[in-house]
């Protein structure tokens, strides 16, 4: 963690009652600053809360939004709850898929965009539904996607 | 039929998420009303006298809930639970994203009555922004003193943590999401002993749905009595119901309890089917609760009517599938979701759940074999009563519903070797 994170860690630890709910919160920092939790962290993590990083690695791999592998600068995941199954998700990550040339779960290999395929994230009335770094994007269709995309690439040049 | 909006009765107002204007329609007077004129227990028996039913799927009474406390002086937590995960079902997240001092004020109050100077809010991760929506409006509480050291200079302290789950639908579980805020693996607990008793840090604790605490506002507002002659003797007052899937106007849409067939929520409420489609079945409350035919839409929505229906009103996430939508992928789509949602801690949801998406898969593939059905029906049975928590109920409850309702169709895709629907199945 960089040193703003590692204060910001300290001072979750004093946080709660109990020292041991700000694990996840501080899972939440080194994702968010690495876009995954590597290897090295899950260490850093134990020595701070004075736990095993066998007992780190258990709880991070519970949930899903943890991620052990480097994701990419743009995190798209599309819901794949029934709702959304209804209204046409599967058309649209077939899109991604085949538009960004990775698999269910893949990076592209410029570290861009990551797709998952999720389960339900409560958006089920603006099926079907996208979130993009944790930012909802309700009722999608392939042309709204298409222009995300282009616009996330104009942004950022490929080769930064 | 219109709605009946109590919860609801402001969210169109623009800028109702910022204090000032929440303020302007009567916001945070049920709180001031709590802590300067009544004592916790006349607040818990407003509770008591509006028969308010937990709104998160369970629909047990709220009051008798907080009634469990221990009178034993030990600290009390109020634990929010905005982990709203079941498909379907997306009223908290408007709530929160839209109406978030209504959350807040119901949660004050409640921690009020029930004598818990912290509250906390979990929230399931993928509500990061709703987070940050609920953080701003804490803080606008705060400075008006509705929260913090000393409420409305009444001596009592009442404040609220938020928590942001990480993805993990088994933390709708109330004590899983106990674990899960304590920065465990969110695995339930075994009950007894419950959470009044052994709850947060092994505090007496007190785990509301987010809806539920939300209308303890009004509750308090127009007084229990008022509040339980909306609805009906045993489904009191309103309930917002999430319309989701091939239906014209989807979305939340509040009613008062057993005065609207699901019928006139989905037809009239909700636009009914698209253009030139027909309703094929209704699973009326979140994906875990058994699917209704169209037969079966004039069902009052209340909790005895639905339950005498054969299903359940759950969370009010109704999912409309129309006759493009294959009631085998639907289901495997479901088994799927539980599948990676179960927690692994018990075998036969860790293991039921694999084996029947592994058959539906096959049925589904066209590659079904003679006895499958009665093979999913098998399998269901070993899962059905056997598991720690609910969820393993949860996960069948479209399968044996559907195997019965839709057997023509589960039988069509084994004996055609294909989906009856075809190319334009959903």
């Amino acid at each position: 963690m960089n040193g703003e994170n590692l204060a910001k860690a300290r001072e979750l630890l004093r946080h709660f009652p109990h020292e041991s709910s700000a694990l996840i919160p501080i899972l939440h920092l080194v994702e968010q600053e690495f876009e995954y939790i590597p290897d090295a962290e899950v260490h850093v993590i134990a020595d701070l809360m004075g736990i095993t990083a066998a007992y780190v690695e258990s709880v991070l791999t519970f949930y899903s939004l943890f991620h052990r592998q480097p994701t990419g600068k743009y995190l798209i995941q599309v819901c794949r709850g029934l709702s959304c199954q209804l209204m046409g998700a599967d058309e649209l990550s077939s899109f991604l898929y085949e538009g960004l040339g990775v698999q269910r779960n893949g990076t592209t290999p410029d570290g861009m965009f990551t797709v998952e395929a999720v389960e339900c994230v409560a958006l089920c009335k603006n099926a079907p539904a996208v979130q993009i770094n944790l930012e909802f994007y309700p009722n999608m269709t392939r042309e709204k996607l298409e222009a995300f995309l282009d616009k996330a690439r104009e942004e950022v040049p490929t080769d930064a | 039929m219109p709605e009946t909006r109590l919860l609801f009765k402001d969210i169109d107002v623009p800028g109702i998420d910022r204090i000032d204007v929440y303020g302007q329609h009567g916001g945070y007077q049920s709180l001031r009303k709590a802590v300067l004129d009544m004592t916790p227990e006349a607040v818990l028996a407003e509770v008591m006298a509006s028969n308010l039913r937990g709104r998160g799927g369970a629909g047990f009474p709220t009051g008798r809930k907080w009634s469990f406390l221990p009178k034993d002086g030990r600290t009390r937590y109020l634990v929010c639970n905005a982990d709203e995960s079941e498909p379907g079902t997306c009223k908290d997240q408007e709530i929160i994203y839209r109406h978030p001092h209504l959350l807040i004020e119901g949660v004050a109050a409640s921690a009020y009555a029930i004598g818990a100077e912290h509250a906390f809010i979990y929230l399931r991760g993928e509500f990061k922004v709703g987070y940050q929506i609920l953080e701003r409006a804490i803080a606008e509480a705060r400075g008006k003193g509705y929260l913090g050291d000393d409420v409305l200079g009444s001596g009592r302290r009442i404040d609220i943590t938020l928590y942001l789950g990480a993805g993990a639908y088994i933390c709708g579980e109330e004590t899983a999401l106990l674990n899960s805020l304590e920065g465990k693996r969110g695995h339930p607990r075994l009950k007894p002993p419950f959470p009044a008793m052994v709850g947060l840090y092994g505090m007496p604790t007190v785990v509301n749905n987010v809806e539920t605490l939300s209308a303890v506002v009004p509750i308090l507002a127009m007084g229990g009595a008022a509040y339980a002659r909306l609805g009906t003797e045993k489904s009191t007052g309103t309930k917002l119901f999430s319309v989701s899937g091939p239906v014209r106007n989807p979305g939340n849409f509040e009613v008062e309890l057993g005065k609207v067939t699901l019928r006139e929520l989905v037809f009239d409420l909700a636009g009914g089917p698209l253009e030139g489609r027909e309703i094929k079945g209704i699973i009326p409350g979140g994906s875990s609760v058994p699917i209704l035919p169209p037969e079966k839409l004039d069902v009052a929505l209340d909790y005895e009517a639905l339950a005498a229906a054969g299903t359940m009103l759950g969370s009010g996430g109704v999912i409309v599938l129309d006759d493009r939508s294959c009631v085998v992928k639907s289901t495997l789509r479901l088994m799927e979701f539980y599948r990676h949602e179960s927690c692994g801690f018990c075998t036969p949801c860790r293991e039921g759940t694999v084996w029947l998406g592994q058959v539906l898969e096959r049925i589904e593939a066209g590659l079904g074999q003679a006895n499958d059905l009665d093979l999913l029906r098998s399998l269901s049975r070993n899962i059905e009563g056997r598991t720690f928590c609910p969820l393993g109920e949860a996960a069948i409850a479209v399968l044996q519903s559907g195997l019965e309702t839709y057997r023509d169709e589960y039988q069509a895709h084994i004996d055609q070797g294909r989906c009856p629907l075809g190319e334009a199945a959903r």
